[in-house]
């Protein structure tokens, strides 16, 4: 397989530009009047955790395929498109734990149910169980996690996070880390697209790797540097070590309702499924 | 790399997020140690830039591309434990608000890939770098096959996760309820892309990114620079103390099958189905001075000895084929409890120590 | 200028280095309270440097800096919560606002400050608050900062530091990454500080801002300051202004005429 000069860089760019599409929709989405948006952040983020939870210690199939029915459900009730969830997450855990589940259910020892038409190999039912229950389970999952990254803002998971009781340094390098990716994929975007309009004839196969490196190079020096003037304009709005934080999370009657809620329907997997 | 929820059993995850919580903890201390005030910044700052090179596609021999984790490039500029704190946050973050690998299974991707990774990183660079000039040669060379062993290991570490999966957690037909493949398959479809893929492109980001430090921003591969005029807190020489630690403890892991080659039972660790079999009887007497053990089994040592069955009995998780796996087996998961009830432990006595010393 | 009065900054023959390259030699300064003071240069003649000085980031191998009578060193700051009182005072506005806008979104960034100086939670939400209308943004409250216009950033940096009504302004090249509509709004903003007892210290290379902004000009070249005067003397003092490399003096056509001396791109009311 030969790749083209610059289809290496054009693939990054596509990641680079999926990046911000991402952010994009999630910001839409979470502006949404929806069922989870109407949730405390802690409500959502312990609430889907807990279902996500409970579909790792499930055993039965049945029980899983009842929880991915709720998350397309809780997904619908947070207007978001079911079309959009399956292309951004089904779609994609089809192919990569899809192909991954296929063999097994050829490999996997147990009495054989069906003979595989062009293949000759023997299918059986074991290899099907546990391939569907792998799979589904990472679907159900993967749903879930999506759904409540989708309508909540990056601050509000941090928000949650930190009156969780995670470390305040933790949450703050957290929401600073991801306030910076943006600008330095901007900045690889930028040095890379420079790079693509400049680059005459082809390129040898070391000269693209030394390139590589180089532009990775470049984005640590530039990194490294805005570190230290972030760290002095920390220190010139009063930065002094401690990390504070205002808080105003109040919870209502509506998120005791549904923490009540999720933790019911946790539980019910967890017991159903065992 | 990265393993996506539903790959790993509960327990699995909740072993290694302990693995995993104790590696952050102790990162994080020596990191605020070391760094200060600074730690935010440079911290975030530099696991936004890890993330980002994890979306490269690096060009490899033969045309095709792989993807690097830059945590090679990591351990070198910030240490070990620089490395294991930036490199999480970026997985974080993959994990959190791309989707990009599981959340159940978050502590298990940063133990294999940030914490074992830098770790291995780091000491096969000093190792290979030796007391070299920065400018030298030898460090490029080293960052590369640090980078290449280090991914190696760190998808080992994976695939043994991974394949021991059907053995430990399946339902009662035998039907594998998480991963799906055992060990002698894990491992080589793991090693297999690892040896060829990733781990060249870690080695090409590593060995290439070292080379242009050494010719842009050599400062770099000292340790961080001190901003000029603002006063430090330190350089950046990490001791080997974690590195020989966890040394230490995987060394005793992996040693634990010795156990098998001991015959019979200890001495007075008898189980009461020890005391009725004639063979047992005759070799517990052997071992006791030819002093004869009791007729009958005493009552109550079988009525105590019902009580409580234990989850591994002999160290051997029921249907792991290979007694070896087994102890060792036993021995990461004892570890990773008896790690968990000590941070757990220490977060209860600071707690209690800060309400004292409050007036 | 009373000689009695506190100087808002005195600074003492105070040489810097950085990474062995001084960047800052034999320099000394004094600018009084209510002040506006242009620091005029170009890139690399020190000017941001001896801003950061002046906000006690970074501090000089040699001389001494002193704000309002006060010295500035690492041990003052670090004595009896002055820092704390330091840091409302005076505040600097970067040149690159992505490095000034790091808190997740554009509420974040603006309570920062009062947040960190411990201001009680009702001061700090009132204070956001009137702070966001006065500078037009507050429909951008939970905006993340990523997702700014250059102008909006800026905005967004001036508003972070204004919350604290400090009493000196630092402003390091204040409309170099701006438009035009942004830079005339921001000029403007500048020049209603005059009389307002707030002394405003820029660092800006731009010649057609600097009478605006200022009723003292500090002229710097090579980390040192070279001439000193009002807006007008610098201005027409254009061999200073060339040595300064602050002008050019290239080939320009004035109608049918086509020669070369030193000028710069005028006002567009000048004539």
């Amino acid at each position: 397989m030969s790749m083209s000069e610059e289809s290496f860089i054009e693939s990054t760019l596509r990641g680079f530009a999926r990046a911000f599409s991402k952010a994009l929709i999630s910001e839409q989405a979470a502006s949404q009047p929806g069922l989870l948006q109407s949730f405390d952040p802690r409500v959502r983020l312990v609430g889907v955790m807990g279902l996500a939870i409970s579909t790792v210690l499930c055993r039965k199939l049945a029980v899983i395929a009842a929880l991915m029915v709720l998350a397309i459900l809780l997904a619908i009730a947070s207007r978001l498109s079911v079309w959009s969830l399956a292309r951004r997450v089904w779609f994609a855990v089809l192919g990569f734990t899809g192909l991954i589940a296929l063999p097994a259910v050829f490999i996997t020892p147990g009495s054989r149910i069906v003979l595989a038409p062009v293949l000759h190999l023997s299918i059986s039912a074991s290899g099907v169980r546990t391939a569907a229950l792998l799979v589904l389970r990472v679907e159900t999952t993967a749903t879930l996690t999506t759904v409540l990254v989708l309508c909540t803002p990056w601050a509000h998971i941090l928000r949650a996070l930190r009156s969780l009781r995670m470390p305040a340094e933790i949450v703050t390098m957290l929401a600073m880390t991801h306030r910076y990716v943006f600008l330095l994929i901007e900045t690889a975007n930028q040095m890379f697209e420079s790079r693509l309009s400049r680059t005459v004839g082809k390129l040898t196969g070391p000269e693209k790797r030394r390139m590589t490196a180089r532009t990775a190079g470049v984005l640590l020096s530039k990194s490294v540097e805005l570190s230290h003037e972030v760290y002095l304009a920390m220190l010139s709005r009063g930065f002094d070590g401690e990390v504070r934080v205002l808080n105003d999370f109040r919870l209502k009657a509506h998120d005791y309702l549904g923490l009540t809620g999720f933790a019911c329907a946790a539980g019910l997997a967890i017991w159903m499924g065992r | 790399m990265h393993i996506p929820d539903g790959y790993l059993s509960p327990s699995t995850c909740v072993t290694l997020y302990a693995f995993a919580t104790s590696g952050w903890y102790t990162a994080l201390k020596r990191v605020r140690r070391r760094l200060a005030t600074r730690m935010i910044p440079l911290i975030s700052v530099f696991a936004a830039f890890s993330f980002v090179v994890m979306m490269f596609n690096v060009p490899l021999p033969g045309g095709t591309t792989g993807h690097a984790l830059g945590v090679t490039v990591a351990a070198i500029v910030l240490g070990p434990s620089g490395s294991i704190l930036a490199v999480s946050i970026a997985l974080a973050i993959q994990a959190l608000f791309f989707g990009d690998g599981g959340i159940t299974t978050l502590g298990a991707n940063c133990f294999n890939m940030a914490i074992v990774g830098s770790i291995v990183a780091f000491g096969v660079y000093r190792l290979m770098a030796g007391r070299s000039e920065a400018g030298a040669r030898r460090r490029a060379l080293a960052a590369g096959i640090a980078g290449y062993v280090s991914i190696n290991v760190a998808a080992l570490v994976t695939a043994f996760e991974l394949g021991i999966q059907p053995s430990l957690f399946h339902d009662a037909s035998g039907v594998p309820l998480y991963a799906p493949y055992p060990l002698h398959v894990a491992i080589p479809a793991m090693m297999i892309g690892h040896l060829t893929f990733a781990g060249l492109a870690e080695a090409v980001i590593s060995a290439g990114m070292v080379s242009y430090l050494q010719s842009c921003d050599i400062g770099l591969l000292r340790g961080i620079g001190d901003f000029p005029g603002v006063p430090s807190s330190g350089n950046f020489g990490e001791s080997s103390l974690p590195v020989r630690l966890w040394g230490i403890v995987g060394l005793f892991m992996l040693c634990t099958p010795l156990g098998i080659l001991a015959v019979g039972a200890a001495w007075g660790e008898w189980s009461s189905a020890d005391l009725a079999n004639p063979a047992m009887r005759a070799h517990i007497a052997a071992a006791s001075g030819n002093y004869p053990p009791p007729a009958t089994v005493p009552a109550g040592l079988q009525k105590l000895s019902a009580i409580w069955t234990a989850p591994f009995p002999g160290y051997a998780p029921r249907f792991v084929k290979s007694a070896t796996f087994g102890y060792v087996l036993s021995a990461m998961f004892g570890v990773g409890l008896l790690l968990l009830a000590a941070m757990v432990a220490t977060k209860i006595v600071k707690k209690t120590r800060k309400q004292e010393s409050r007036p | 200028m009373t000689e009695t009065s506190t100087p808002a900054f005195e600074v003492n023959d105070i040489t810097f280095d950085y990474e062995g390259i001084p960047a800052i030699r034999g320099l000394s300064l004094r600018i009084e309270k209510g002040e506006r003071v242009a620091l005029l240069g170009a890139n690399g003649s020190g000017k941001s440097t001896l801003l950061r000085i002046l906000d006690g980031l970074c501090f000089p191998t040699t001389g001494s800096v002193s704000f309002a009578g006060n010295p500035l060193t690492p041990e003052s700051l670090r004595r009896n919560g002055y820092a704390l009182t330091f840091r409302r005072q005076a505040a600097l506005v970067f040149q690159n606002p992505d490095v000034q806008l790091f808190n997740p979104t554009v509420f974040d960034e603006i309570a920062y400050g009062p947040l960190q100086l411990r201001w009680s939670k009702e001061d700090i939400l009132r204070r956001v608050g009137e702070t966001l209308a006065l500078m037009g943004i507050s429909h951008l409250k939970e905006r993340p900062s990523y997702r700014l216009s250059g102008g909006e950033k800026k905005r967004v940096a001036l508003a972070s530091v204004l919350v604290l009504n400090p009493e000196v302004l630092l402003l390091d090249e204040p409309t170099v990454t701006l438009d035009p509509r942004s830079q005339s709004q921001l000029v403007d903003l500048i020049q209603q500080w005059k009389g307002t007892g707030k002394t405003v210290v820029t660092a800006t290379h731009q010649l057609d801002i600097v009478e605006d902004i200022a009723d003292r000009i500090l002229v710097m070249e090579a980390g040192t300051v070279i001439a000193a005067g009002t807006p007008s003397e610098i201005l027409a003092d254009h061999a200073l202004l060339l040595r300064a490399n602050l002008v050019h003096a290239h080939r320009h056509a004035h109608g049918n005429i086509v020669h070369s001396h030193p000028h710069r791109h005028p006002h567009s009311h000048d004539v």
